[in-house]
């Protein structure tokens, strides 16, 4: 069966007890896109993943993945043909070279990926013969980048890839992971960082107490792109608020805030009026909320009308489970 | 660089036998690499047949069925078992509690290996261990003098029997434990009663034990190799059904109660 698009979710269902981890999520990801879910830590983003791995079975709701059913055994092995996965816990096996191990799962796979071109990929060039047991952790990581990419997947599934990374390893794997989709692989990936959502992502989600409050571009989500404008900065020395040309509030810093639809016209009075005093704005910045700011908010309103039996964790073996 | 997308649907895959060749190499490239399990499965049988071997020799160390059997005759046959045993059930056990522990059975189940080849490539490279240590200990008994055995046909049929017997109750034990750090403990707190009283080190004189120990696995498969290694006969057909029997329990738990995830639903 051939769709459409690449992952399709409709009204997913999943508790653990009494606890609704995912309680009515839906989404779609088209074939080549970056998709990302995002979420704080036991907001679902795993549950929803590993239903979509084929690891957890579904309460309720529908799911197609790469035109398959992940719950239905009898398609599970073409299904796995079909997609790569790497899970938020790294497993390699310790005694095989880096080589070994790729080449291994290589042989899994009906079309896979050229073992050296992948090593070459995700950066572990050159380290082909060393013993998987001597790598260090972010190698060991990239190793398990390759293993999940070495089938040549058309949908991959990435659960916090760079979570732990130094920030120069995290530009490293976004790298690789634009480089994949570049090559046309569908990319499903989670995380709990905003800039990293803003990097890769087509799309975003806002996963929160097991459903999803907000959907859009890293760019227009939440009316991110309606944001207003906000010009800030601090009262030069020997100047009260009243002399300036404009009007500005003071938040709770003591800065100067003024916002605006288009402020163009307002900075050119504001800096003008410095200019002509022989004084500078200190501090001076213009910007919108960034995507973070805008991710606070929903999941703040989100966290207060959540009700107590909402607690999205279940307390026994599912605690590093997000 | 692979350009082809893989086409949907109609995959192309590699032979089902090559696959299972596959495995196979990679499972033995992974036991090879590491030394220390290596050494416990080839090392320590050889070791402790060699004290056992130098300490009762050619004497007579017990009469079973109205027949001599030499202290040589009698550990050949047990302490074969024993690294059977350890290659297989031990081994497996703890293997796969890791294994799970680590998230790499987890991690495989991602991957579109079936279930039964990655099985496969574990009980063939146990059984293949447990030829091997047979075949060194074998060899260290005829160098101290026994003679050689003639029933080659009942000694590689039970010897397979029992590996496969003990691969599945490894893979049982290995369903049954949930944490890998408790599996090399619960793995000889079944394992060391089991080999005393089937007579592994010591040949057992009462009664009762050796008609309790008759109804678990260990004692048949002693039984059936002192068969061809003290009383130059064949089959032990009755040993080597019960030895079966346990095979197909401890295969039926495995399937029913095996866990790929470290943390299940």
């Amino acid at each position: 069966m051939e769709t459409a698009d690449a992952v399709v979710v409709e009204d997913l269902r999943k508790s653990y007890g009494t606890t609704h981890a995912v309680a009515g999520v839906s989404f779609t990801v088209r074939y080549g896109e970056i998709f990302s879910l995002l979420g704080p830590n036991g907001a679902g983003k795993t549950t929803v993943l590993e239903i979509l791995e084929g690891y957890r079975r579904k309460d309720a709701g529908n799911v197609v993945v790469a035109g398959f059913d992940p719950g239905d055994r009898r398609t599970g092995r073409q299904l796995r043909e079909q997609i790569g996965l790497v899970l938020q816990e790294l497993a390699v096996e310790p005694y095989l070279t880096v080589r070994e191990s790729v080449s291994r799962n290589a042989g899994y796979y009906p079309n896979p990926r050229d073992v050296g071109e992948v090593l070459g990929l995700v950066g572990l060039a050159g380290k082909e013969k060393s013993k998987v047991k001597s790598l260090s952790g972010g190698q060991k990581r990239r190793l398990d980048l390759a293993l999940g990419i070495i089938g040549n997947p058309r949908v991959l599934f990435l659960d916090e890839p760079t979570t732990g990374f130094d920030p120069s390893a995290r530009r490293g794997a976004w790298e690789v992971i634009r480089g994949l989709s570049g090559l046309g692989t569908t990319i499903l990936l989670t995380t709990h960082y905003m800039d990293e959502a803003q990097e890769l992502a087509d799309r975003v989600a806002v996963i929160s107490g097991g459903k999803i409050i907000e959907e859009g571009t890293p760019a227009t989500l939440g009316g991110r792109d309606l944001a207003r404008a906000r010009i800030s900065f601090t009262l030069p020395g020997g100047h009260s608020a009243a002399d300036l040309p404009v009007r500005a509030a003071a938040d709770e810093d003591g800065r100067l805030f003024i916002e605006a639809d288009e402020p163009t016209e307002l900075l050119h009075r504001l800096t003008g009026w410095a200019l002509d005093q022989g004084t500078t704005l200190p501090g001076l910045t213009v910007d919108r909320p960034s995507l973070e700011d805008i991710y606070l908010g929903l999941t703040a309103a989100q966290d207060a009308a959540a009700t107590p039996g909402d607690a999205p964790v279940p307390r026994r073996r599912m605690r590093r489970r997000t | 660089m692979s350009s082809q997308a893989p086409a949907a649907g109609a995959p192309v895959r590699r032979n089902t036998a090559a696959l299972v060749w596959h495995q196979i190499r990679y499972e033995q490239l992974s036991f090879w690499r590491n030394p220390q399990s290596a050494f416990f499965i080839f090392a320590f049988p050889l070791v402790f047949f060699a004290i056992l071997a130098g300490v009762f020799g050619n004497a007579t160390l017990a009469k079973i069925g109205g027949r001599s059997v030499t202290g040589l005759q009698y550990y050949t046959s047990t302490i074969t078992a024993v690294s059977v045993m350890g290659a297989c059930y031990s081994q497996l056990a703890v293997t796969l509690s890791l294994r799970r522990q680590e998230g790499i059975l987890k991690r495989l189940r991602g991957t579109p290996l079936p279930a039964w080849v990655m099985f496969v490539g574990l009980v063939a490279h146990c059984i293949m261990l447990s030829l091997i240590d047979a075949a060194l200990i074998l060899g260290m008994g005829l160098l101290y003098g026994i003679p050689m055995p003639s029933h080659w046909a009942a000694i590689i049929v039970t010897l397979v029997v029992g590996a496969a017997a003990f691969c599945a109750l490894g893979v049982a034990v290995a369903s049954l434990i949930q944490n890998a750090e408790a599996a090399p403990a619960v793995v000889q707190f079944i394992f060391f009663p089991l080999v005393f009283i089937s007579g592994t080190y010591f040949h057992i004189t009462s009664r009762f034990l050796n008609d309790l120990a008759s109804v678990f696995p260990v004692r048949p498969f002693n039984q059936a190799l002192l068969n061809p290694f003290a009383f130059d006969r064949g089959f032990a057909g009755h040993q080597l059904l019960v030895l079966a029997i346990w095979g197909i329990v401890g295969g039926f738990v495995a399937i029913r109660r095996f866990r790929w995830d470290p943390r299940p639903e």
